[in-house]
């Protein structure tokens, strides 16, 4: 056993491309390694955006052998009545490289066939990494890749070297036209400690290192304790051996708005803004890469660049505020929305009118909607002022500063910059009413009009966002508790789009829907079992609260003996109705009620279905579901045992049936399809 | 070390490139937006031959002028442009002595390439690479160009441009455009002050829409009309006047965003009529 060590060097990848690379190298090797039977110890992944590297412990330098059985045609074809062999048993003999003689006879369950066990010659490890670390390094995906030779190789930058040593062997891999990488005599693990003393390898280790280093210098300076945690992986994969330096600028261009500062300083040069007691101070820490630099001119250079360039924010900002937002608002008429659903102007007087919609559905007094309304209208603006044009990422937040600069209310300030939250699944979310409903509505208003006009998300492919849309649509009623019917604002926002759309009405609203729905099941926390999820979400998500709620209670009682009597009563119930699906079932008819077990049943449902729909009504699901279960779960136990459902008699049957469905009903239709968990066992 | 002035660190320049084989060529005597748009690069980087080449390119972005009143922006300023075709596996080591060869000491700065994944929409080309940055300061695009004119390369030629108000600005240690010594007593200021505010005067106050709109549409027609007589060079100049005239056109506020995809497109697809001419004309 020997250790391993792939060193990749690249000319400097994109950031956001390191971490993923070097986690897809590492399942690379699990896998492949597994696959040519190597067995190996610890494997770990280190590395910077221009160096990655791969160590595996006590790598085994053979392969396991490996037995492997070949089947064949029937002995039958390959032996004839005098047990001699057939052409075709020759042929499966030589086709394999096996003799007459290596040929077993194996009784299956399909009868009798013939054989070969086949010994696989184990092969030494190195020849196998030969083949096996260019389809490793091959795996690594990009979201953009390029060649740069006449090989042909492609991978995110040019690969400029690659070392292979497996203990102090330097085993050559073929890739192209990249060189080998020289490790002088060096075994891996004494190359690795080379490398680790060069620069802080290890992605962890660094990030941290950087982390503590600007906790220590904002603690040192009386600064807030605040991290950027995007600009905090980014500089990670822009240094080796990281080195703080502060530096500051002129006070006068804390002017600029907060948002401008922290965009312009993280984007254009990577550097972290400093706060005391929450606002910004003309400071900033800038992570350097190595150590022995001039910090005095470094120093000049990094302040002198942001002055220069806040300068040029301080101009667009005071061109913006020359005029109010509102005057801004007409040339949306400019700004393409989407080619087939319009322009901007048209999509915010359709926001307009889907948030007034949203707004009567909650019941919002009228000066809040008055305030929604006033925001729908300014919400998009800022995307046509100059400083959105420069950093489209503070879309929102120029809108909330020029809407107060321009006199507006704070809660329409407030609302036009939240209107755009979640960005992403992690990011805050509204705050205010106006801010969440207005957020509803752009987020549906895109929904529709994307859906409608044909366009879909593929794959990973999701150009428009309609997942992230649809997931930040659920992410924020779930948040404010807000009680919709989903299904009324769909068919509203459709019919605001006056005739735009491709899909017809009735389709579209099930499509939308199914989106909605199938993030909803991947946002709701995961059930034990998993199933549990689909069974709440078969039961409706109109009311997206209800159903957060419903998957939380039930997945609190899951292995409680009264949720799975519940659940028996539902999947009994529902795999007697499968049957007779075809068959119209009608109302239960008491005078039909011939068996004092079936009597039973009934007065059982009589007596409890009141209350149980009473608890559902008010949510109390766990209660609902210990009602239901003790109602149902005995009687109905011995009603199956010893009355015969789908009797002769059709109107008996008839009768039976429509008592199933009654009680099936009672529970699934808006708690939860029970009968769709697996194997449900009452102990 | 004595600290260059603008002219020396062209004339640095020069020699660096010269002495590894580049020619040196002179600008295009058209407005261009970047060194790219000089035939140089276009033309040069399509097919098989290899190539190697740098110059200076005055460059135009009417957008970018702030009447002489930022530090950092200009309308228009000097690229140096290089093209090696194809590219060599230590094309970032050359680079990199180049900058030492300009008396940048590399030790005591910190030189750090940030992705960068360049694009011309309306040349159709693109590229992967980096910004290049000097303490924080860019000072150079740096890409291997994958596509010109929509058209996949067979063989990929790096491209090097260099930002040289940015690299005088740190040479010389002055941060603001207009300070910078261009030779020993004389500023860019001197030069190009006043260049500045009335060329920025022009773009967003004076240019007249009506004259450049029909121009667009005149350089438009002439390009195609020469296309089709397989006249390569002459089309794309007339494709390279129609691209400033619509920059014009943008910085005078006289372009909607329906209509700027529509413009780019235009000069797009003439781009790569004269991309199929060169190369059809090619031996």
């Amino acid at each position: 056993m020997k250790d391993f060590l792939l060193e990749i060097n690249v000319e400097e990848l994109p950031t956001s491309y390191a971490r993923p690379a070097l986690d897809k190298l590492k399942s690379a090797f699990i896998e492949r390694l597994a696959l040519e039977r190597i067995s190996h110890g610890d494997i770990n992944v280190y590395g910077t955006a221009s160096t990655l590297v791969c160590y595996i412990k006590d790598m085994q330098l053979k392969q396991e052998d490996l037995c492997q059985e070949i089947s064949g045609p029937p002995k039958r074809i390959a032996f004839d009545e005098n047990n001699n062999l057939t052409p075709q048993g020759i042929g499966f003999a030589k086709n394999q490289g096996a003799n007459a003689k290596d040929l077993k006879i194996k009784s299956t369950p399909k009868g009798e066939y013939v054989f070969i066990v086949k010994k696989i010659k184990a092969r030494p490890t190195k020849e196998v990494l030969q083949v096996l670390i260019p389809e490793a390094i091959k795996s690594i995906s990009f979201p953009k890749i390029m060649k740069w030779d006449d090989s042909g190789t492609r991978f995110a930058r040019p690969i400029e070297s690659i070392l292979v040593l497996l203990d102090k062997e330097n085993i050559k891999i073929r890739m192209g036209n990249i060189p080998a990488g020289i490790a002088k005599g060096l075994s891996a693990g004494a190359y690795l400690k080379k490398l680790q003393k060069s620069c802080v390898l290890d992605q962890d280790k660094r990030k941290s290192e950087i982390e503590n280093m600007i906790k220590l210098a904002q603690k040192k300076l009386g600064l807030d304790e605040y991290i950027d945690k995007n600009l905090l992986e980014e500089t990670n994969f822009l240094v080796r051996l990281p080195v703080l330096m502060i530096g500051d600028f002129d006070k006068k261009f804390l002017e600029v708005p907060r948002d401008v500062l922290a965009a312009s300083m993280s984007k254009h040069q990577r550097i972290f803004t400093l706060s005391r007691d929450g606002k910004l101070v003309n400071k900033f820490i800038a992570i350097l890469d190595g150590k022995g630099r001039d910090i005095a001119k470094m120093k000049k250079v990094y302040g002198n660049i942001l002055e220069a360039r806040l300068k040029d924010s301080l101009f667009f900002y005071n061109e913006d505020i020359k005029k109010p937002l509102s005057e801004l608002t007409p040339k949306l008429k400019d700004l393409i929305f989407h080619k087939d659903l319009g322009n901007m102007f048209e999509k915010i007087q359709r926001l307009e009118d889907l948030s007034l919609f949203i707004s009567e559905k909650l019941n919002i007094d009228p000066v809040k909607k008055n305030d929604i309304k006033k925001a729908a209208y300014l919400s998009k603006s800022d995307l046509v002022t100059q400083m959105v044009g420069e950093f489209p990422s503070l879309q929102g937040v120029m809108g909330m500063e020029y809407s107060l600069k321009s006199g507006e209310k704070e809660s329409v300030a407030i609302a036009i910059k939240e209107h755009y939250l979640p960005k992403g699944l992690d990011d805050n979310l509204p705050e205010t009413i106006e801010g969440a409903v207005l957020a509803i509505g752009d987020r549906i208003d895109n929904i529709v009009g994307l859906l409608g006009s044909g366009i879909e998300p593929k794959g990973s492919f999701d150009p428009f966002g309609i997942r992230r849309n649809s997931q930040g649509l659920i992410q924020i009623i779930n948040y404010k508790s807000l009680r919709l019917e989903i299904a009324g604002i769909i068919r509203k926002a459709i019919e605001l789009y006056k005739g735009k759309l491709k899909i017809f009405p009735e389709e579209l609203e099930k499509k939308v829907i199914n989106y909605i729905k199938e993030r909803l099941e991947s946002l709701a926390p995961d059930t034990r079992p998993l199933e549990l999820k689909q069974a709440v979400l078969r039961s409706g998500c109109n009311d997206i609260v209800s159903a957060f709620k419903r998957v939380g209670a039930l997945s609190e009682i899951s292995a409680e003996k009264y949720f799975l009597k519940a659940a028996k009563v539902c999947e009994r119930t529902s795999n007697i109705l499968k049957g007779a699906k075809a068959e119209k079932i009608g109302e239960v008819n008491e005078g039909l009620l011939k068996e004092d077990l079936e009597k039973e049943v009934w007065k059982a449902y009589s007596a409890n279905s009141g209350a149980i729909k009473d608890l559902i009504k008010k949510e109390k699901y766990k209660e609902a579901t210990r009602a239901y279960g003790e109602a149902f779960f005995e009687v109905l136990h011995k009603f199956f045992d010893n009355v015969l459902v789908n009797a002769e008699d059709k109107a008996l049957r008839q009768n039976r049936l429509a008592m199933m469905q009654a009680i099936n009903k009672l529970y699934t239709n808006d708690v939860a399809d029970l009968a769709m968990l697996p194997q449900i066992v009452v102990e | 070390m004595k600290k260059l002035s603008f002219q020396e660190v062209v004339e640095k320049l020069n020699k660096f490139w010269s002495d590894r084989g580049c020619l040196i060529v002179e600008p295009l005597d058209t407005e261009v937006g970047a060194g790219t748009f000089h035939p140089a690069t276009f033309f040069k980087s399509l097919g098989k031959d290899p190539w190697r080449v740098a110059y200076v390119q005055p460059s135009r972005r009417p957008c970018d002028g702030r009447y002489a009143d930022n530090p950092l922006r200009l309308q228009h300023y000097y690229q140096y442009q290089v093209i090696i075709k194809p590219t060599v596996a230590d094309i970032r080591k050359i680079y990199l002595d180049s900058l030492k060869a300009l008396g940048i000491n590399l030790k005591a700065h910190e030189v750090r390439f940030v992705e960068d994944d360049w694009e011309s929409p309306t040349l159709g080309a693109s590229g992967l690479g980096w910004e290049v940055w000097l303490d924080s300061l860019e000072i150079t695009q740096f890409t291997y160009f994958q596509q010109v004119a929509g058209i996949e390369l067979d063989v990929v030629p790096c491209e090097i441009t260099y930002g040289l108000e940015r690299i005088c600005m740190f040479i010389q240690e002055k941060f603001n455009l207009f300070d910078l010594e261009w030779a020993s007593g004389v500023t860019y200021g001197d030069i190009h002050k006043r260049h500045e505010i009335e060329y920025s005067k022009y773009n967003f106050e004076e240019a007249s829409i009506e004259m450049y709109s029909k121009m667009f549409e005149y350089f438009e027609k002439e390009a195609n009309r020469l296309a089709d007589k397989g006249l390569a060079y002459p089309a794309y100049s007339f494709v390279l006047k129609a691209s400033h005239a619509f920059n014009v056109l943008d910085a005078r506020g006289a372009i909607s965003q329906n209509e700027r995809p529509r413009y780019i497109a235009k000069v797009r697809s003439l781009a790569k009529r004269c991309a199929d001419t060169y190369i059809a004309g090619m031996e």
